[in-house]
């Protein structure tokens, strides 16, 4: 669907700094979770001992009165093994290891009475022990000589990130191209059949990379605006249109110019998101960044949850559970890109980010129905507890996919 | 619904009769009545309190931490939000560290705080969730239970399930009750004297658990429909009544000590071994249910049905054998006709302990709407009961049994969810956690 806002895309006014990204880094690291239970601290133990170095072990204590306090505060570089226990901090949930505002190892998740472990492999040079909400939030912490073994740097893994989702893009916006003819095609033969195979066959493209497409503000409303959202005096185009004459008025009657207009607006933005990848590509300003990927991820599952899970993408033609993996499928892709570098800043987030859209997905797939023509059930067979069910998966990724972008940034 | 006279569902109003007085805390543990102004320890002024005034209603405390959880005997708050969650994680680590989230939580919202008082980047959604800011505490209380479906194979804690938690089966009048709005693995009772409150207390504790737990279903109480002391005025149920004017009180120590708390053996273990359940000494058990009112029918209803229902006044409260509301009720007072005055199947007499072997239960219930029924037009309405007991099969299930079956009550009222929770003991301070003991 289309809004008024262009709230996580704002690829008109990127800068550099944002992504800034410093010298002193780490490398890989390595977490485990772990409770006060027997069988979790025995892995976390495990993870200690077999770290490359197997030399640093440092502790650090969270509590409400003195908040995060590592010890000793100065380590040889190399592997380092954090073992954080919260005594009684309250609303300290996560501990960083940060290097020159760039977050380099974490654990999130912490609760009073649990212990909790990460490893990370460190550089020489000065880092902070910050623990968000606690009493002393930020801690020197240091590390002697020089880095035992480079990784792959961090930075170009983001920025390898922004040249992978450019293609991405770029490869579904021209995919998109052949149905939309197709559908005008189709319209102009006055085959309504084919119209609507069309119609649905190019939807999926389309929001696929609907953040991207959100950012240009003509742009959207022209392509993917709903009735309801239309500003009076202004005219109704785009896929909507289309979908209201091939579905509630069984008719192909009308729609040509429409056709027309909606291959001339995915042409603009054809050219337009070519620009962004040609910037991307170039390393120049203007090109996507990586907590734009991050939050454009996000901001797929939103749409979900607004207009898919209630039915009003789709109103006419029901085919909501097709837009719905769509959005899916493009926040996983953005996801993906962003795998390598998120890896290396918190290595429990991916797998577990990745399992819930695994879980969501399976979830998804009991949706589909070869006998549909869209190959998902219909919306509107759809019971309460379905949707209920589809909301629930989805929220499990939501949440943890919302914080990956203030990861990648500072 | 089909028409069965007298034999349909009913209110718990007179289950539960006990010492009428003066309640004030009593200090064996947290959440005992007090309510105290809020205290910062680190002596600052919290920015987040609604005032500076210490003694403004809006920032009065009631303990967290403490033997038994708050939320129970504390004089009871004007709102409620409740909620039934199932657990969807597999990973019992995972469990306990949503559970110790909670506490944590709980702590600070419970002292009027927000779940971190860390800046956040501006990158980063916030870790709270920011509409109690400015509001104050309001004496909110958190209190969280287990349901028999946690006791299952997923978490170990099969052979950890107290006799006192078994499911009910069915109950007499329990016809349309709604699997969606009922039962879950956890609930959560936030009650507190602002709505605003509670809302946000469940809707950052829900958010914590993604993951690990998702909503099953929740309910919004907008009024008071108990007394459970520190003085309170008997409050009206939305049939008009006064509701819960023989409840336990807060000061009845004996009767809350022998109805409501469970006892140092944490009750009986279906495998005989007692340390299976002692992780419940000190908890209690909360029913609840949603009781929904046939509004339209009862306003049609003339007032000597009405009060022949409940068998008090409708303006006073008093029993329709003389008094005032807090006289005790004659049972066996008979009309010149030789009939009792109280009829035999009167809300009162089923659920009046004396007429039941001495049961009682702490009521905790809520007036609720839910608007209108989409389906119908009527107005969505009626009173969530809550009430908690130490042994639900021989206190609740006895009294609605007999409820369910006759009471006079039922044209007018349909019992369509709820659940049976264990509510641990309380959490004793930073570190631990609800049902820590029944984990470890």
């Amino acid at each position: 669907m289309a809004t008024l806002k262009s709230r996580y895309w704002p690829a008109i006014v990127l800068t550099t700094g944002a992504i800034a990204l410093a010298g002193c880094s780490s490398s890989t690291t390595d977490t485990t979770a772990s409770s006060s239970a027997p069988a979790s601290a025995a892995s976390a133990a495990a993870s200690g001992s077999a770290a490359a170095g197997g030399d640093g072990e440092v502790t650090v204590t969270v509590t409400e009165a003195d908040g995060c306090v590592a010890s000793p505060d100065t380590v040889p570089a190399g592997q380092v093994t954090f073992l954080i226990t919260n005594v009684d901090a309250l609303s300290v949930t996560e501990v960083e290891l940060v290097s020159d505002q760039r977050i380099v190892g974490e654990r999130e998740n912490l609760a009073p009475g649990f212990d909790s472990t990460f490893s990370a492999r460190l550089d020489g040079g000065a880092y902070e022990v910050f623990c968000p909400g606690a009493a002393s939030e930020r801690q020197p912490f240091t590390v002697t000589g020089e880095a035992a073994a480079q990784s792959a740097d961090l930075t170009a893994l983001l920025d390898q990130a922004t040249v992978d989702y450019a293609t991405y893009v770029d490869d579904q916006i021209s995919f998109l191209i052949a149905p939309v003819e197709e559908l005008a095609a189709a319209i102009k033969a006055g085959d309504l059949a084919a119209a609507q195979a069309a119609y649905i066959k190019a939807r999926p493209f389309y929001e696929r990379i609907e953040p991207v497409a959100e950012s240009f503000p003509d742009l959207d409303p022209a392509i993917d605006l709903r009735v309801g959202d239309v500003e009076a005096g202004t005219t109704w185009t785009g896929f909507h249109p289309i979908e209201q004459g091939l579905y509630e008025k069984q008719s192909t009657e009308g729609l040509a110019p429409l056709a027309d207009q909606l291959i001339v607006d995915i042409q603009s933005l054809q050219a337009e998101a070519g620009k962004l990848a040609e910037a991307t590509n170039a390393g120049s300003e203007g090109g996507y960044q990586a907590f734009e990927i991050a939050n454009g991820s996000a901001t797929l599952l939103d749409e979900v949850l607004a207009s898919k899970i209630t039915g009003e993408e789709e109103a006419y033609s029901k085919i909501d559970l097709l837009d719905f993996e769509a959005n899916v499928e493009g926040s996983l892709q953005a996801f993906a890109t962003l795998k390598p570098a998120l890896d290396q800043i918190d290595p429990t987030l991916v797998p577990q980010i990745a399992a819930a859209f695994d879980a969501l997905t399976a979830t998804l797939d009991k949706y589909r129905d070869p006998n549909s023509a869209s190959g998902w059930v219909s919306y509107d067979q759809l019971t309460e507890a379905d949707k209920k069910t589809l909301t629930d998966a989805l929220l499990v990724v939501q949440e943890p996919l919302s914080a990956i972008s203030a990861k990648i940034t500072n | 619904m089909a028409e069965q006279g007298t034999s349909r569902r009913r209110f718990l109003g007179g289950a539960a009769a006990a010492g009428v007085g003066i309640a004030a805390g009593v200090g064996v543990a947290a959440g005992y009545g007090i309510r105290s102004t809020a205290e910062d320890s680190t002596g600052t002024t919290d920015p987040y309190a609604a005032s500076g005034d210490a003694a403004d209603p809006a920032n009065a405390v009631v303990p967290f931490y403490g033997a038994r959880q708050a939320g129970v005997t504390t004089a009871q708050q004007e709102r409620l939000m409740f909620a039934a969650l199932d657990v969807t994680t597999t990973d019992v680590e995972e469990l306990k560290r949503m559970l110790g989230r909670w506490a944590a939580i709980a702590a600070r919202l419970t002292t009027g705080k927000l779940v971190s008082d860390s800046p956040v980047r501006e990158e980063q959604p916030p870790f709270d969730t920011g509409e109690s800011m400015d509001l104050g505490a309001h004496s909110l209380t958190i209190t969280v239970g287990f349901g028999p479906s946690l006791f299952d194979d997923r978490f170990g804690l099969s052979g950890r399930m107290p006799v006192e938690l078994t499911p009910f089966g069915t109950i007499p009048g329990d016809a349309v009750m709604k699997p969606a709005i009922s039962d879950g693995d956890l609930c959560i009772q936030a009650c507190a004297d602002d709505p605003q409150v509670v809302f946000h207390a469940i809707r950052n504790m829900v958010r914590a658990a993604r993951g690990t737990a998702v909503l099953k279903w929740s309910q919004l109480g907008f009024g008071r429909a108990s007394a459970t002391g520190a003085g309170q005025t008997t409050p009206r149920n939305l049939m008009g009544f006064k509701d819960g004017t023989n409840n336990i009180h807060a000061d009845d120590v004996a009767t809350i000590d022998s109805q409501v708390w469970v006892d140092a053996s944490g009750g009986t273990s279906a495998g005989g071994d007692p340390a299976a359940v002692s992780w419940m000494a000190n908890g209690s058990y909360l029913v609840a249910r949603k009781i929904r009112m046939e509004i339209e029918s009862w306003d049609t209803d003339p007032l000597t049905d009405q009060e022949r229902i409940f068998a008090r006044n409708k303006v006073t409260g008093a029993p329709m054998t003389g008094g005032d509301e807090f006289t005790p009720v004659d049972y066996s007072q008979q009309n010149t006709a030789g009939e009792p005055v109280v009829d035999m199947n009167a809300h009162i007499r089923l659920a009046a302990p004396e007429q039941n072997n001495g049961i009682k239960m702490l009521r905790r219930g809520y007036n609720y709407t839910d608007g209108q029924d989409p389906d119908t037009g009527k107005l969505a309405a009626g009173l969530f009961f809550v009430a908690f007991q130490r042994d639900p099969q021989a206190q609740f299930k006895v009294i609605q049994t007999r409820l369910g079956k006759s009471d006079l009550l039922n044209e007018y009222i349909a019992h369509i969810g709820g659940g049976l929770w264990a509510c641990p003991p309380g959490v004793s301070g930073p570190g631990d956690w609800f049902g820590k003991s029944l984990f470890t």
